[in-house]
């Protein structure tokens, strides 16, 4: 009777202690399904991962193809901007001549230099003045001076008065030095050209001419004033 | 007295359960299937008990073993790459199923006798 009692008791207590383990257990994992965010990588199942990472896959390959396109985009606007600092690298190159052109610099280079020195004929003076340089632009001077006066193409040399010779806006008398810059041997041969040529021609009416050649002739830039007023570019 | 410990036990699991930690869900899987084992055990012996060869031993035994083999199972199931886990799904439902089938069984005969009983009390009412 007393056995019976005890294993009753025995078993009582077992099956308790089983279904505190078994609910317990099951509890656990109701919260624990519960509570966890299944969308999250570290929990989804197996095949749901593989359709994400495909999914991600393909989302890279179309990302990677418009990198590559864009890339490419880039390359050809940095082909456009190499091909336009060449032609602005052009442009300065051509302004670089127009400028020296104009006589807005100081040049240098080969050509001659001539000194008329004269008894203060003024009259005479003018016109050698004015052949000189009409002779020299014909021998292919690139740039002229007399007595550091820059003589551009828009340059004037003019005797308001019997003694006064102004070229540009800067008076000049005796000795005048002629600079001008081009090539030396055509310079020099056109001017002394025997008999007909301009030193022939004005040593024979009593002016003294000397001319040098030089390989670094240096003539300064236009002092005055380059502004335009009136003039505007017509449209074609 | 059982049936105290029964509903005593079932409280204070579902208490402990639900202030225990939570699993790491990697681990879930294998608690699930613990669990769907350990329910197979109970309701095998509750069909035992109904037909009073219910032993406390084998019900043990059958409890704790059944639920940490087949979590050794899944376990191996995932080293191997086959879902073992299913096969002990299939296997453990199924004999709940038939431990159901046991007990409904069991109720229906009762059931089926006691109206029998009824009738038979009845017609010897009318006989006398």
């Amino acid at each position: 009777m007393k056995k019976e009692k005890k294993n009753n008791i025995i078993m009582t207590v077992i099956i308790g202690v089983v279904c505190i383990v078994l609910f317990a257990v099951m509890f656990m994992q109701f919260k624990t399904i519960e509570e966890t965010d299944i969308t999250a990588i570290e929990n989804m199942r197996e095949t749901e991962l593989r359709t994400e990472i495909s999914k991600w896959k393909t989302q890279y390959e179309e990302t990677a193809q418009l990198l590559e396109e864009n890339r490419k985009s880039i390359q050809e606007y940095q082909d456009t901007i190499e091909k336009n600092e060449e032609a602005s690298d052009l442009i300065d190159q051509d302004l670089a001549n127009a400028n020296m052109r104009l006589g807005k610099t100081d040049v240098y280079g080969e050509g001659i230099v001539i000194t008329l020195n004269t008894e203060n004929y003024y009259m005479e003076d003018y016109y050698a003045l004015l052949e000189l340089v009409n002779e020299l632009r014909y021998a292919g001077a690139e740039a002229i001076s007399i007595n550091d006066a820059r003589v551009l193409s828009s340059t004037s040399i003019t005797q308001p008065l019997d003694d006064l010779i102004i070229v540009g806006e800067q008076r000049v008398s005796s000795p005048y030095v002629v600079k001008a810059i081009g090539n030396q041997t055509y310079l020099s041969s056109t001017l002394s050209l025997k008999d007909s040529g301009y030193i022939d021609r004005y040593t024979a009416s009593g002016m003294e001419i000397e001319i040098e050649t030089g390989k670094n002739i240096e003539i300064l830039k236009y002092s005055g004033n380059l502004e335009i007023n009136y003039m505007k570019e017509s449209e074609e | 007295m059982i049936l105290i410990a029964i509903v005593i036990g079932c409280i204070l699991g579902a208490v402990i359960g639900i202030y225990a930690p939570m699993v790491p869900y990697t681990y879930s899987g294998y608690l699930a299937i613990a669990i769907i084992a350990a329910l197979d055990s109970v309701f095998g012996g509750l069909a035992s008990t109904l037909k009073k060869n219910f032993d406390l031993k084998i019900f043990v035994t059958g409890f704790f073993g059944n639920a940490i083999l087949s979590i050794l199972l899944t376990y191996l199931g995932q080293k191997l790459n086959v879902d073992i886990y299913l096969a002990a799904i299939v296997v453990f439902v199924g004999r709940m199923f038939n431990n159901l089938a046991i007990i409904r069984r069991h109720y229906l005969e009762k059931w089926d006798n006691h109206i029998d009983k009824k009738k038979e009390n009845a017609g010897d009412i009318k006989g006398s």
